[in-house]
């Protein structure tokens, strides 16, 4: 039956034409992208039954010890859980909830990831275990901090804007975050794509040498791309002599960026591992380089097919921050007054007036997020999706997460199945 | 005084005996021949030590250091100085794409030419060339202070945030938010006294190149943003 108003020019598709008609240029936001993807709610484990024995679902030990980057490094990074918290800056979000990541890491045994803005102090001595972003844009970056790291990770590209820098709104370059970042306060800072340094393959295996000179080859390179031509790039990192690789998908999330490059560039989280992992098999390096898979991880059912598919960790950044409160109705927030919509409808970190106190520089609004209170919740959401992906492991029989494999997965959809290399359900076949 | 072979090494290896000697003496002198155009050479040196390196040097020689003085006798590779927190690097000859790239203190010397996005990203410290740049001069450049004594590529300055490009020559053109404005006779005098410490007496003219500031924000904000920034 044909409907009652267009298809084509829906109300979305007006407003938008009408914004752009005012402003004149692309429209910025945050979170993550808005496209309806195949993701990992497509994919479902085949649990034990008579051709193979569960393990005691509550009780039973299965191991979820994660060990990233020793294809050279001297200390790899050993983690308790096959979930980190990925690089997010501090500028993007407030000092409170980068303090609050990096307690929630140590909480539960894994790792907290700095940013593009350099190193904050407070974030160091919270996280036991921290990553150190190598941005093109180098903003703080800092050769005696990267010698603190527990592991190196240099940003090809991100997901949620492959192809493009950082983005941060100048009500959010304050004092310390311009100072952090040499940049002059209040302006609309939009970050470098290219690094300063180095541009092919070839100058990245030159870059990967140089920082284990910094690092005296102690700790983990990781290379961080945003999910486009996985199956080369991956190949390329790894033979630059990357440790580690992280495919950051189109589902990532991000603090600002133009809607077009969130909605319409990438690919999403399922055949990004799959490609990445073809690539590095095809290699023979699947098993020695490390995978990481980011970009709309949710829940341990998400992680837990993540690994299937192949990665060896995620990382998570959105659902971490929703644990600190994103989008919640906390006592002094009034979401409709601040940023105009509803929780659970805000989508404007790229204002700085985020009512929960994670993404702004407010020092009243940053007094909403209590680092303390938050880093445990945040643990507690870690701690779940490990307990989750425990539960499922052991459903299919097994007693290490790492056990996990694309055999244990069915489609339930033709498109999940043919990104994902997986029989549809109900047939034997991958479409 | 510490003499290294590089040919006897690995750059690994070589890296780390210089560590080594410097951190028993920080003063230490060291002298490294036959590097061969090795990349990252003397790389994380965190010191006042001195190191003279005899010949041709490949990429990021000299990078992350905070507090030596390196002299390199011959040419650079690309990234020579790379974010360099302070210290001096004196090359005799040309350096390659990306000198002092993102450097935020001390000093790099090139005798000859430079190559394209000289002194890209700095956010402090001074790059003196004393031959010609290439394309995109000062890139995104944040802070600090370029001085060109010969001519400067295309798009020099492009995309700039602060900080000034002194050129003596030719400006092949501006990049995009850059614009030449007239140097004071303070600016002037600061820029001779800088190159009069390299032997460089000649009172040449220079102009100025900086950021125009029409980059510095959006025009505009959507209606909502209005309301609630």
């Amino acid at each position: 039956m044909v409907t009652d108003r267009s298809q084509i020019w829906s109300q979305t598709v007006i407003d938008d034409i009408h914004s752009k008609s005012e402003v004149g240029r692309y429209r910025i936001r945050g979170f993550n992208t808005f496209q309806k993807v195949t993701h990992f709610d497509d994919l479902t484990f085949l649990s034990t039954g008579l051709t193979r024995f569960p393990l005691e679902g509550y009780k039973e030990s299965c191991n979820t010890r994660t060990i990233i980057g020793d294809r050279s490094a001297e200390k790899p990074l050993i983690l308790d859980t096959p979930v980190y918290i990925t690089g997010m800056s501090y500028g993007a979000l407030s000092a409170n909830a980068k303090i609050a990541l990096g307690k929630a890491a140590t909480l539960t045994g894994t790792a907290s990831c700095t940013g593009d803005g350099g190193m904050l102090p407070a974030e160091r001595n919270a996280s036991k275990k921290l990553i150190y972003q190598v941005l093109p844009s180098r903003y703080g970056f800092n050769p005696h901090h990267i010698a603190q790291a527990q592991a190196v990770e240099i940003v090809v590209g991100q997901g949620a804007k492959p192809g493009t820098g950082g983005l941060l709104m100048g009500v959010k370059v304050l004092d310390e975050i311009a100072e952090m970042r040499d940049l002059p306060k209040g302006i609309d800072q939009r970050s470098p794509a290219r690094h300063p340094d180095w541009l092919g393959p070839d100058d990245l295996a030159v870059k990967i040498e140089q920082l284990r000179e910094v690092t005296d080859y102690q700790i983990p390179i990781h290379v961080k791309l945003g999910a486009c031509r996985v199956k080369d790039d991956v190949k390329l990192a790894a033979k630059a002599g990357a440790d580690a690789i992280v495919v950051d998908s189109m589902m990532a999330g991000t603090g600002a960026s133009a809607e077009v490059l969130l909605d319409h560039s990438g690919i999403p989280t399922v055949p990004a591992i799959v490609m990445a992992r073809e690539a590095l098999r095809e290699l023979g390096l699947y098993g020695q380089v490390s995978l990481i898979a980011s970009g709309g991880i949710r829940s341990g059912a998400d992680a837990a097919k993540a690994l299937a598919l192949g990665a060896d960790a995620v990382a998570i950044g959105i659902s971490a921050l929703i644990a600190l409160n994103c989008n919640r109705d906390i006592p002094g927030s009034n979401f409709l007054e601040e940023v105009g919509v509803p929780a659970g409808e805000c989508h404007h970190c790229h204002t700085g007036r985020c009512p929960v106190g994670i993404t702004t520089q407010d020092p009243d609004l940053m007094k909403r997020l209590d680092p303390d209170e938050g880093a445990e919740r945040v643990a507690n959401f870690i701690n779940s999706m490990t307990m989750e992906m425990a539960l499922l492991t052991r459903s299919l029989g097994k007693g290490d997460v790492h056990s996990l494999e694309p055999e244990d997965l069915a489609a339930l959809t033709i498109e999940a199945s043919a990104m994902a290399g997986v029989p549809l359900v109900g047939t034997n076949r991958v479409f | 005084m510490v003499t290294l072979d590089a040919s006897n090494f690995t750059t690994r290896e070589l890296n780390r005996r210089v560590r080594e000697a410097i951190r028993d003496d920080p003063d230490q002198h060291i002298t490294i021949i036959n590097p061969r155009a090795r990349h990252n050479l003397a790389v994380a040196i965190n010191n006042h030590s001195r190191v003279v390196i005899k010949g041709s040097v490949g990429y990021f020689a000299a990078s992350q250091m905070d507090g030596p003085e390196v002299e390199i006798e011959g040419n650079a590779g690309w990234a020579l100085a790379e974010n360099m927190m302070d210290g001096k690097v004196v090359v005799s000859g040309d350096a390659g794409a990306s000198v002092a790239a993102t450097i935020r203190g001390g000093e790099v010397y090139v005798g000859g030419n430079a190559g394209a996005r000289a002194g890209i990203s700095m956010k402090g410290g001074q790059l003196i060339v004393r031959g010609n740049t290439g394309f995109m001069t000062g890139f995104m450049m944040q802070k600090g202070r370029i001085i060109v004594c010969g001519d400067v590529g295309d798009a020099a300055g492009d995309s700039m945030y602060e900080g000034e490009i002194y050129v003596s020559g030719e400006v092949g053109s501006l990049g995009s938010d850059a614009k030449i404005e007239l140097v004071t006779e303070d600016e002037l005098a600061a820029v001779w006294s800088a190159l009069e410490l390299h032997g460089i007496n000649e009172r040449r003219s220079f102009k100025k190149i900086v950021s125009e500031k029409k980059l510095y924000h959006y025009d505009t904000l959507e209606r909502f943003e209005k309301a609630v920034i």
